[in-house]
């Protein structure tokens, strides 16, 4: 289709400014980041970009002191960031292999019917309106500000998205070379691993990226489920300010920072399934 | 359980293991895949169920040392229940989650829908500015609680480029806590309702419209004679997704206003976590779980079978 040069720049206009109002609030945290103390508010006037960048912030939260600054932190990134890849990480390997093998079961043997909107039911309710149960289970058995207790909640709520993205994956797969591989004397199992799997290896990949984003990102069951040896990332980051007092902008973007960027890239890495995986199979891209 | 015994294709019967013979029977080794799925739904499903059902008929709280399956000692005869109907902090914290939804989803799929269109044609530079739109949705929602939480500080860049002195808060005024909430949210999920409604509208034959442009359709006509009729499950889904979400919403107002001031954007997660952790009315919160749950289900299945006779 052909489009006239007014119209085009009036295209570019939008795009352009549908993109500026995208990276404001971005690049206002990023280069906060680097900002020192002074130039953290209107006080001393508000500058675009730092006048004097600084690597200051994210000593700062990294060794727990820094330069110039006389206030000192008890507890550094490390911990957190540690419990955030552990935990996540655990949780998508529950997500990720309950998902693919019962999605297979579903998919081939036409085993459990009911099983993919049971599933989905997970989603639909708000964290909190089940919790309280999840909290008195977790504290009988032990699993409260466990990294294992963690990563169970994890796998269970992101489980749904592994399930129904990995039902798409294996609807794909032509049940002919299955059927070809068993006329040729392969058992079931060894079809579903040696040909069924590297068929489907990219889509598990993709899901495995698109449930450690969703478990990387939550906040409210780290909050719920951990005190103080498995506090993540996000809850770390918000609980900052109330044990420092003062509002320690700098340091929070750099931890913001740190926080936003395992998501971010791999979602731009798994960009083309990503309608896949957040409508739960029902669109394709 | 090697590779090597598995592909033993002579097998007999008798010398075969458990495992072995799993593996040649397509729904017994299908009744192991779906084993562990079948137990963590039963673990998160029933037996917590049944227990708020349980908890919910008591006054339990975890402060009076009586350990939760002794809660009988304490039951009320769904007390609770009449306490949550008449509870109007309850009633308030549900209207404003259903504020923000009815302003936040609507905005975000107009925003969503015009972006799309922009994108439906190739252009130059197309990609990265693709990748530009969806980076909000892929940034952890604490995350964005705390970015806006820094534009809307008084003494922050907002106030800064509006001209607007120190003194005008944001997060802590009445009325404009809720407005801050509200673009935070349709900041960050607009790309959500870009990304699904955009792959809706590619998925319009091609040959469709411009048949109907070289019949001398406008614009606008081929958009809504068109385009629209063919996206109408695309819409559905968008909508419906971005609806369940947005009712759950937490992170973003929990970081950027703890759903102050006073309740002014306590939503129902908010107020659910604050009766948790500040009055410990575990109970209480089981009751209104419960209540929630229900209400969410008849209206799901209401929904899908609605949506099964269209």
């Amino acid at each position: 289709m052909k489009t006239s040069a007014s119209a085009m720049a009036l295209k570019y206009f939008f795009v352009l400014l549908a993109s500026a109002v995208v990276l404001y609030p971005l690049l206002w945290m990023v280069t906060m980041a680097f900002k020192p103390y002074p130039e953290w508010t209107t006080v001393s006037g508000l500058t675009w970009f730092p006048q004097n960048p600084t690597w200051q912030n994210f000593e700062f939260i990294f060794y727990g002191h820094a330069e110039g600054l006389v206030v000192s932190l008890d507890r550094t990134i490390s911990g957190p960031l540690i419990a955030s890849l552990v935990t996540s990480i655990c949780g998508t390997l529950i997500a990720v292999v309950c998902g693919t093998l019962s999605s297979y079961a579903v998919v081939r043997f036409g085993l459990a019917q009911s099983l993919p909107l049971s599933v989905l039911q997970l989603r639909l309710f708000p964290p909190l309106a089940v919790m309280i149960p999840v909290m008195v289970m977790w504290a009988f058995i032990g699993a409260v500000d466990t990294w294992w207790g963690l990563s169970l909640i994890y796998g269970i709520v992101t489980l749904p998205f592994a399930f129904w993205l990995m039902k798409t994956f294996f609807e794909e797969v032509p049940v002919e070379i299955e059927d070809a591989a068993r006329v040729a004397g392969c058992s079931y199992w060894r079809v579903f691993y040696r040909i069924t799997l590297p068929i489907v290896k990219p889509g598990l990949a993709t899901c495995a990226l698109f449930v450690f984003i969703l478990n990387w990102s939550d906040y409210l069951l780290a909050l719920l489920l951990t005190q103080k040896e498995w506090v993540t990332l996000p809850v770390y980051m918000a609980t900052l300010t109330s044990a420092m007092g003062g509002q320690m902008y700098g340091m929070k973007a750099a931890l913001g920072v740190i926080a936003a960027i395992p998501p971010v890239v791999f979602g731009l890495m798994i960009q083309k399934h990503l309608v896949r995986g957040l409508t739960f199979g029902a669109l394709k891209q | 359980m090697t590779d090597q015994t598995l592909t033993d294709t002579t097998g007999n019967a008798d010398t075969m293991g458990y495992w072995q013979k799993v593996a040649r029977d397509g729904p017994r080794m299908g009744f192991w895949f779906v084993l562990p799925t079948l137990l963590l739904l039963l673990f998160i499903v029933v037996f917590p169920l049944l227990m708020q059902l349980y908890l919910s008929f008591t006054w339990w709280t975890p402060l009076e040392g009586i350990p939760w399956y002794q809660a009988w000692e304490v039951f009320n005869w769904g007390e609770n229940y009449w306490f949550m109907i008449t509870d109007p902090r309850f009633w308030g914290a549900l209207w404003r989650t259903v504020l923000i939804m009815i302003v936040a989803v609507p905005a975000q799929f107009f925003l969503g829908m015009a972006l799309a269109y922009l994108f439906i044609d190739k252009f130059p530079g197309r990609k990265i500015f693709y990748s530009i739109m969806l980076t909000p949705m892929m940034i952890v929602p604490a995350v964005v609680g705390l970015m806006f939480f820094l534009l809307f500080q008084g003494t922050g860049p907002v106030n800064d480029h509006l001209g607007l002195p120190a003194e005008f808060s944001w997060l802590t005024d009445v009325n404009r806590a809720m407005i801050s909430v509200i673009i935070a949210d349709i900041w960050q999920w607009t790309p959500l309702m870009f990304l699904i409604l955009l792959a809706g509208m590619l998925g319009v034959p091609s040959d469709q419209l411009l048949a109907a442009k070289l019949l001398g359709g406008s614009n606008w006509q081929n958009f809504v004679k068109i385009i629209l009729p063919r996206m109408k499950t695309v819409i559905i889904i968008a909508l419906v997704l971005r609806a369940v979400e947005c009712f759950k919403i937490f992170d973003l107002v929990f970081i950027m206003t703890k759903g102050g001031p006073g309740v002014q954007t306590e939503t129902i997660s908010v107020f659910l976590y604050k009766q948790t952790f500040g009055d410990l009315e575990w109970a209480y919160v089981a009751t209104i779980g419960l209540s929630i749950l229900i209400a969410l289900s008849i209206l799901a299945v209401k929904g899908l079978s609605y949506m099964a006779k269209k």
